[in-house]
C-alpha cells in the first residue's frame, strides 16, 4: 500500500460526452489489439479460472502440515517445494489465488461504492454537501495509507474482512475524487442540461447519464486499485496484520518466506511472482482501458499510434 | 491569488482539525491501552488504576481531546507513555533519518524519472520507450518490502557493497551516511520513479502535442532545442504535481522499507505508537503527516495555478 | 516489530537462606587492564529499540539488555546456575522465624554521578518501586518494611517467610539500585547507575555506553560499546559476517545448526529458564471440563511444534521448568494418541466438530507459527482451530478480559519455582487468566510458597506441578533455548540461561 503510487495523483480531467455504448464496442476492439493489454487480460482470466477451481488445481489442502517435509527445494514431489512448516508451496499458491483477488474485488468494492456514491452527491448537487464530503473524503486521504489501514485493522481486529474493509476505507477519497471530477465534466454539458431541463429527476439523471458518462476514469481507477489492492495486503500481512494464518494469502506467504530468503529462496519467490503477475495485470489492464475509454488521456497508444492524423485538441490538456 | 491562498489555507486547517479528531478517535477507539501493556504479562489490578490515573486516562474523552489539541496548538504534543519524552523531540529525533530517505528517494527517482520519460516521449515505440514502460510498469508492481530485501541480499550480502540496514547521522559521518542511504532510498526511489517516470512520458508526449510546440517545430526549431524550451516547461507542471504528492508521502514515512532497513524514521515511529498504544505520539505523529501532507498539497495546487493561469480552481 | 518482553523472575535460591554468603564473590576478571582493548569498536546488534531507560519502570526486554550493562542490583543471578551471588549487597542474613532480612552493603561503591552508594539508596529505590506502584510492585508483595539501620546496613521485614524473595529482588535490573534523591524524571533517557559502563548517548538507532572508570569490579576491558538495533534477523547476520557488528541475539533460529559449523561466527546455545505453552479457558464451555483439555493435550504433538516454531533450538517439556534447572521434575504423561484423544473427547459427551479460537500475537511469532501445526493437529480431531493473531496490546487486553477460547504465549525469564508456577496457577492467582481453580493445588502452592526447606519446596513444587499438567491447567509445549552469535576470538563472554547479557568482561581478538 504506497500512496507512492497513489493512483489519484493524475489530475482528472473533463471528459467528452458521447453516446456510451459505442464507445465500449470500439474500447474493447483497441482493447484486445494493444498486445500489453491482452496479456493482462488473459492473467486476469488465468487467475480467476484458477481461484475458481482452487481445489481442483492444488495438489494438497492449504495446512497439510508435515515437519519432516520442511524446506524442501522445488522438484518431482513439490514443483514450488514446501514452506517453513512442510505445505506445499504450489497449493498454496494456487489457493491463494482465491484470496488475492477477493481481498481485491471486495476492497475495491467497497471504495467503489461508497466513493462513487459520494463524488456523484458531491459533484452534481455541489455547494455545502460537495464542500463537507470532500473535506471528509480530504480527511481521510489526508492520513498515510497505511496506518489508516493499520488503526482501522486495530479497531476492528485483524483478519482478511477487516483488512478489505480498512483497504476500503483507504482507496475511498479516491473514488470520490475521481468520480467528482467527471461528474463535474458531464454536469455541464448540453446533454445533461437539456435532460434535466425536460424535468429528468434527479436520481434518473445520476444513474442513468450522469454516471455512464463519468464511469470511464472510474473503470480505469477500478483496474488500477485493484492493483493497489493486492500490493496492501501484502503490506498489511507485512506487519502481521491482514489475512489470518494458515489461509493461504501471497502476501502472507510472502512475509513468512521473508525469514527464510537465504534457506529456502522458492517460499518467497513463488507468491512474490504471483503477487507481481496479478499486480502488473491490473495495472497494464488500466493502462489500456484508460488508452481506449478515457481520450484525454490517450497518452502512449494514441500518441504511437495516430502519429501521422493526430487528433489532440490543443489547449484541453495540462 | 491572496483570496486563493486565504481559501485554500483554511481549508486546510478544517482538514487539519478533522484530522486530530479522527486519530483521537480511532486511537482510544483501540482495544488494549498503554497502561496495560507497560504492566505487560504480570497483570496487577491496584497498580494498573494508579498507573492510568497518573496518565490521565480515567478522564473524560472529550476532556482529553481538548486538553490534547489546546496544547498542540501552542507546539506542545505532549508526552510519550512508552519513553517518557516530549512528542515533539522524538518526532525531531527522526525528522534527520526521515528527511535523508525522502531526499534521497526523491533524487533517485527523479534522476531515473526524467531522463527515461522524456527519451520514452521522444521516441514512442521505440526500444527506449518499451524498455522504460515495462520496467516502470514493473517497478509498480513489485512490493517494496520485496524490492528492498532483494537489494539486501545482493548488494549487502553477496557483494558487500552497502550496510544491511541502520541509520548513521549525517553530522557523525558524512560518507556512512551516504552509504546507509544508498540501498533504502533506491529501494523507494525505484518505485517513486516508476511512477514518475510514467507521468514525465505522459506530460512531455502532451507536450509535445500541444499546438505552440508544433508551431515551434513548424517554424524549423531542432528538436532539442523544442524539447529544453516549450516542453519541458509544460511538461514541469504535472511532474511538479506528482513529485509533491511523491514527497508529501515519502516524508510520513515508508513503514515497511523502514522496518526492512531499520531505518529510525517517522514511519517505524507511528507504527511502535499504534502498537504501543502510544496515544499522544501517534497522534502528534499523523498529525504531523497530515500537516506536511495538506503543505505540500497547497503549495503545489498554488504554483499550479501560477504556472498555468488556465486553472484558477 | 518490537519485541517487548517482560521479565518476570524472581528467584528463590534457598541455598543462601541463612547468611551463607560466598563474600567478595563477584571476580570482575580482566580488571586493570584500561586501555588494553583489542582492536576497534565493539558494536552488539539487538533486534528492538529499547522502549525507554528508567529501569523501575520499563517492561522492554531491549532496554534491559542496555541496562544490564549500567545498573547493579543487591544480588545477581550466577551466570550459569542462576543461584544468587553478592553484587551491591556482600553478605546477607535472615532471621530464625524468617520474617527479617539483613543485608550488608559493599564499601566503596560510586555512582556514575560521583555519589557513594549507601544503605538510604536501596531504601529509596525499593520505597519508589513500592510506593508508586511502578510495575515490579509485586515483588515486594510480602514486603512490610525496608530500613536503612546503618549506612551499610539494609533490612527488610517480610510479612511472611519469603524464600524466594532475593530471586524477587536481584532476577534482574528492574530492581536496580539508584542514587536517592535523583531527578526521577530525567531517568528515561539518562541513567545513573553503578554498573561498568555509562549511558552515553541515545538515539533512534543506537545507543552508545562508555565505560565507568570508577566502577567497584574495576573498570571494564572495552572503553566502551553501542547496541545497534536492527530488527531483521537476516539484515543482523549480514552486519555480524561483514564485520560491523560483533555480536547479536538476532539469531535466525533455522540457521542455528549451519551456524554451529560456519567458521565466520561463533555460536552461543544454551537451554533458557523460558517456557512456552498453550492455555485454555476454564471458565468456558467445552474448555471447563477436563477431559477435553485432557483430548486436545493427547492430540497435541509437542515435538512437531517445537520443531516447527524453534528448529533445533528448543526442547520439548510437558512441565515448566527446563531439564537443567535444579527445580525440573521429569513428568510426561501425555504420548500423542488421536484415538486415545477421542475416546477421551466422546467420554466428555462433545460433539464435534468444536472451534477453538487460538489467541496468538505477532510480538511473538513463534506463536503464530506453532499455532499453525497445533491447528493442523487439532483437525482430525474434529477441533477447528480458528487463529486469532492479535497486536501485544490487544492480546493482552482480550486476556484480561477472559475473552478467548485460548492463547498460547510463554513466560520468561523465570528462576524461582514460585516464578513458574504460582501466580499462574493459584485460584484467583494474578496471572491466572484463564481461571484454573483447584484447592489441592492451592494448597500445594501455598505451603511451597513459605517453605524455607529447599528439598522440601522442591518436593511440594513437584507435586503442585503434576496437578497442573494432569488438569491442563497449562498445556505446556516447550523450553526455547537462548542463542547468541558472536565475532570468532571475541573472549569474556558468558552466554546466560536468564538472557542477560553482560559486556563488562568482554574483549575483542585483537
Amino acid at each position: 500500500m504506497s500512496a507512492a503510487q497513489d493512483p489519484v495523483a493524475v489530475p482528472a480531467r473533463r471528459i467528452s460526452v458521447r453516446p456510451a455504448r459505442g464507445r465500449f464496442t470500439t474500447a474493447l476492439k483497441l482493447l484486445l489489439t494493444s498486445p500489453p493489454t491482452l496479456f493482462a487480460t488473459l492473467v486476469v482470466i488465468g487467475v480467476v479460472v484458477l481461484a475458481l477451481f482452487d481445489e481442483l488445481i492444488a495438489p494438497t489442502g492449504y495446512n497439510e502440515v508435515d515437519v519432516q517435509q520442511r524446506l524442501l527445494p522445488p522438484g518431482a514431489g513439490h514443483w514450488f517445494g514446501t514452506d517453513d512448516l512442510g505445505r506445499d508451496v504450489l497449493s498454496r499458491v494456487v489457493l491463494g489465488a482465491a484470496v488475492s483477488l477477493q481481498v481485491g474485488a471486495v476492497a475495491v468494492g467497497f471504495s467503489l461504492l461508497v466513493g462513487v456514491t459520494v463524488g456523484l452527491l458531491a459533484g452534481y448537487y455541489g455547494r455545502w454537501l460537495d464542500t463537507v464530503l470532500m473535506r471528509l473524503m480530504d480527511v481521510l486521504f489526508a492520513f498515510p495509507a497505511i496506518l489508516l489501514a493499520i488503526a482501522v485493522i486495530a479497531i476492528l481486529g485483524p483478519g482478511t474482512t477487516n483488512a478489505m474493509i480498512a483497504i476500503g476505507i483507504t482507496y475511498t477519497p479516491v473514488f470520490a475524487r475521481v468520480t467528482r471530477a467527471a461528474v463535474l465534466g458531464v454536469k455541464e454539458s448540453v446533454f445533461v442540461r437539456a435532460s434535466r431541463s425536460v424535468g429528468v429527476s434527479d436520481a434518473r439523471m445520476l444513474l442513468r447519464h450522469v454516471l455512464p458518462n463519468a464511469a470511464p476514469p472510474i473503470i480505469v481507477q477500478t483496474s488500477v486499485s485493484l492493483a493497489f489492492a493486492v500490493l496492501a495486503e501484502a503490506a498489511l500481512s507485512f506487519v502481521g496484520l491482514g489475512t489470518q494464518p494458515p489461509a493461504p494469502s501471497w502476501g502472507r506467504m510472502l512475509s513468512e518466506g521473508r525469514s527464510y530468503l537465504e534457506d529456502a529462496w522458492w517460499m518467497a519467490v513463488f507468491p512474490g511472482l504471483a503477487i507481481v503477475l496479478l499486480v502488473l495485470a491490473f495495472n497494464l489492464l488500466g493502462d489500456g482501458l484508460r488508452d481506449v475509454l478515457d481520450p484525454q488521456q490517450r497518452s502512449a497508444l494514441e500518441a504511437a499510434r495516430a502519429k501521422p492524423r493526430r487528433r489532440r485538441r490543443a489547449g484541453v490538456g495540462a | 491569488m491572496t483570496g486563493l491562498v486565504l481559501r485554500r489555507t483554511l481549508q486546510s486547517v478544517v482538514v487539519l482539525l478533522g484530522v486530530s479528531v479522527v486519530v483521537f478517535a480511532l486511537v482510544h477507539l483501540v482495544d488494549g491501552d498503554p497502561v496495560r501493556l507497560a504492566l505487560g504479562t504480570r497483570f496487577d489490578q491496584e497498580t494498573y488504576e494508579a498507573l492510568r490515573e497518573r496518565a490521565g486516562l480515567d478522564q473524560p474523552l472529550v476532556v482529553q481531546y481538548l486538553q490534547w489539541i489546546s496544547s498542540a496548538v501552542t507546539g506542545d504534543l505532549g508526552v510519550s507513555f512508552r519513553s517518557g519524552e516530549p512528542v515533539t523531540a522524538l518526532i525531531l529525533e527522526r525528522l534527520p533519518a526521515t528527511l535523508s530517505l525522502a531526499g534521497a528517494s526523491i533524487l533517485v527517482a527523479l534522476l531515473i524519472a526524467v531522463p527515461l520519460g522524456t527519451a520514452s516521449a521522444l521516441r514512442p515505440r521505440s526500444v527506449v520507450d518499451a524498455a522504460g514502460t515495462v520496467l516502470s510498469q514493473i517497478g509498480i508492481s513489485v512490493p517494496e518490502f520485496w524490492m528492498g530485501i532483494m537489494l539486501i541480499l545482493l548488494f549487502a550480502g553477496t557483494l558487500g557493497w552497502f550496510p544491511a540496514g541502520g541509520y548513521v547521522p549525517l553530522s557523525d559521518d558524512p560518507l556512512q551516511w551516504a552509504r546507509a542511504l544508498v540501498l533504502p532510498a533506491v529501494t523507494t526511489g525505484l518505485v517513486s520513479g516508476s511512477v514518475l517516470t510514467r507521468f514525465t512520458r505522459s506530460s512531455v508526449l502532451e507536450a509535445l502535442g500541444a499546438e505552440h510546440v508544433r508551431t515551434a517545430r513548424a517554424k524549423g526549431l531542432g528538436p532539442r532545442a523544442v524539447l529544453n524550451w516549450h516542453v519541458l516547461r509544460n511538461a514541469l507542471l504535472p511532474l511538479v504535481t506528482v513529485t509533491g504528492v511523491q514527497l508529501a508521502y515519502l516524508l510520513s514515512g515508508v513503514v515497511v522499507v523502514e522496518i526492512v532497513f531499520a531505518w529510525p524514521g517517522l514511519g517505524q515511529l507511528a507504527l511502535q505508537a499504534v502498537q504501543a498504544r502510544d496515544y499522544p505520539v501517534l497522534q502528534g505523529a499523523v498529525l504531523l503527516f497530515a500537516f506536511v501532507f495538506l503543505l505540500v498539497n497547497l503549495v503545489v495546487d498554488l504554483l499550479y495555478s501560477k504556472l498555468d493561469p488556465r486553472i484558477s480552481a | 516489530m518490537r519485541r517487548r518482553t517482560v521479565l518476570s523472575s524472581l528467584a528463590a535460591t534457598p541455598i543462601v537462606v541463612a547468611g551463607c554468603s560466598t563474600g567478595e564473590g563477584v571476580d570482575t576478571g580482566g580488571t586493570g587492564q584500561a586501555g588494553g582493548e583489542g582492536g576497534g569498536e565493539f558494536v552488539a546488534a539487538i533486534s528492538a529499540q529499547p522502549d525507554q531507560f528508567d529501569p523501575h519502570k520499563t517492561t522492554a526486554y531491549a532496554s534491559f539488555q542496555v541496562l544490564e550493562n549500567v545498573y547493579d542490583t543487591l544480588v545477581v543471578p550466577g551466570a550459569e546456575d542462576q543461584v544468587m551471588q553478592p553484587s551491591l549487597a556482600t553478605d546477607w542474613t535472615t532471621s530464625e522465624d524468617g520474617l527479617t532480612w539483613t543485608f550488608t552493603l559493599r564499601d566503596g561503591v560510586t555512582f556514575h554521578d560521583g555519589s557513594t552508594f549507601d544503605a538510604d539508596d536501596v531504601v529509596f529505590s525499593y520505597n519508589r518501586i513500592i510506593d508508586q506502584q511502578l510495575s515490579n510492585a509485586y515483588r515486594f508483595a510480602t514486603v512490610t518494611d525496608v530500613r536503612a539501620q546503618d549506612p551499610r546496613t539494609v533490612v527488610i521485614t517480610v510479612s511472611e517467610p519469603t524464600p524466594a524473595l532475593l530471586a524477587q529482588i536481584g532476577a534482574f535490573k528492574g530492581m536496580a539500585i539508584l542514587p536517592s534523591g535523583v531527578d526521577e524524571a530525567s531517568l528515561t533517557t539518562q541513567a545513573v547507575g553503578t554498573g561498568p559502563f555509562r549511558l552515553e548517548n541515545t538515539s533512534a538507532s543506537e545507543v552508545s555506553l562508555s565505560r565507568f572508570d570508577d566502577h567497584w569490579g574495576g573498570p571494564a576491558s572495552l572503553p566502551g560499546m553501542t547496541f545497534r538495533f536492527l530488527t531483521e534477523p537476516a539484515a543482523a547476520m549480514t552486519a555480524l559476517t561483514s564485520g560491523q557488528v560483533q555480536w547479536t541475539d538476532n539469531v535466525p533460529t533455522q540457521d542455528v545448526s549451519d551456524l554451529a559449523e560456519d567458521e565466520q561466527v561463533e555460536l552461543g546455545q544454551v537451554a533458557s529458564v523460558d517456557y512456552w505453552y498453550l492455555a485454555m479457558n476454564h471458565a468456558k464451555a467445552p474448555f471447563d471440563d477436563r477431559d477435553v483439555r485432557r483430548a486436545i493435550a493427547t492430540a497435541v504433538d509437542r515435538s512437531a511444534v517445537t520443531e516447527a516454531a524453534r528448529f533445533d533450538a528448543a526442547r520439548p517439556n510437558q512441565t515448566a521448568i527446563p531439564e537443567d534447572s535444579y527445580w525440573y521434575y521429569d513428568y510426561a504423561p501425555f504420548t500423542t494418541d488421536l484415538d486415545e484423544a477421542k475416546r477421551l473427547l466422546e467420554g466428555a459427551g462433545v460433539t464435534t466438530p468444536i472451534t477453538m479460537g487460538l489467541m496468538v500475537t505477532s510480538e511473538y511469532p513463534e506463536t503464530v507459527t506453532a499455532a499453525q501445526v497445533l491447528a493442523s493437529q487439532l483437525e482430525p480431531l474434529g477441533v477447528q482451530v480458528e487463529i486469532q493473531t492479535e497486536d501485544f496490546a490487544t492480546w493482552l487486553d482480550r486476556q484480561g478480559r477472559g475473552d478467548f477460547d485460548a492463547f498460547m504465549l510463554g513466560w520468561l525469564g523465570n528462576i524461582d519455582p514460585f516464578d513458574y508456577y504460582d501466580g499462574q496457577h493459584r485460584t484467583g492467582g494474578s496471572n491466572n487468566f484463564h481461571g484454573y481453580s483447584s484447592p489441592v493445588t492451592d494448597d500445594l502452592l501455598n505451603r511451597a510458597a513459605v517453605a524455607t526447606d529447599r528439598e522440601q519446596r522442591k518436593d511440594l513444587y513437584d507435586q503442585a506441578a503434576q496437578q497442573i499438567v494432569d488438569d491442563v491447567s497449562y498445556l505446556y509445549l516447550y523450553n526455547p533455548d537462548v542463542v547468541q552469535a558472536w565475532t570468532p576470538g571475541l573472549t569474556g563472554y558468558t552466554i546466560r540461561p536468564d538472557k542477560a547479557v553482560n559486556f563488562e568482561e568482554v574483549e575483542l581478538p585483537s
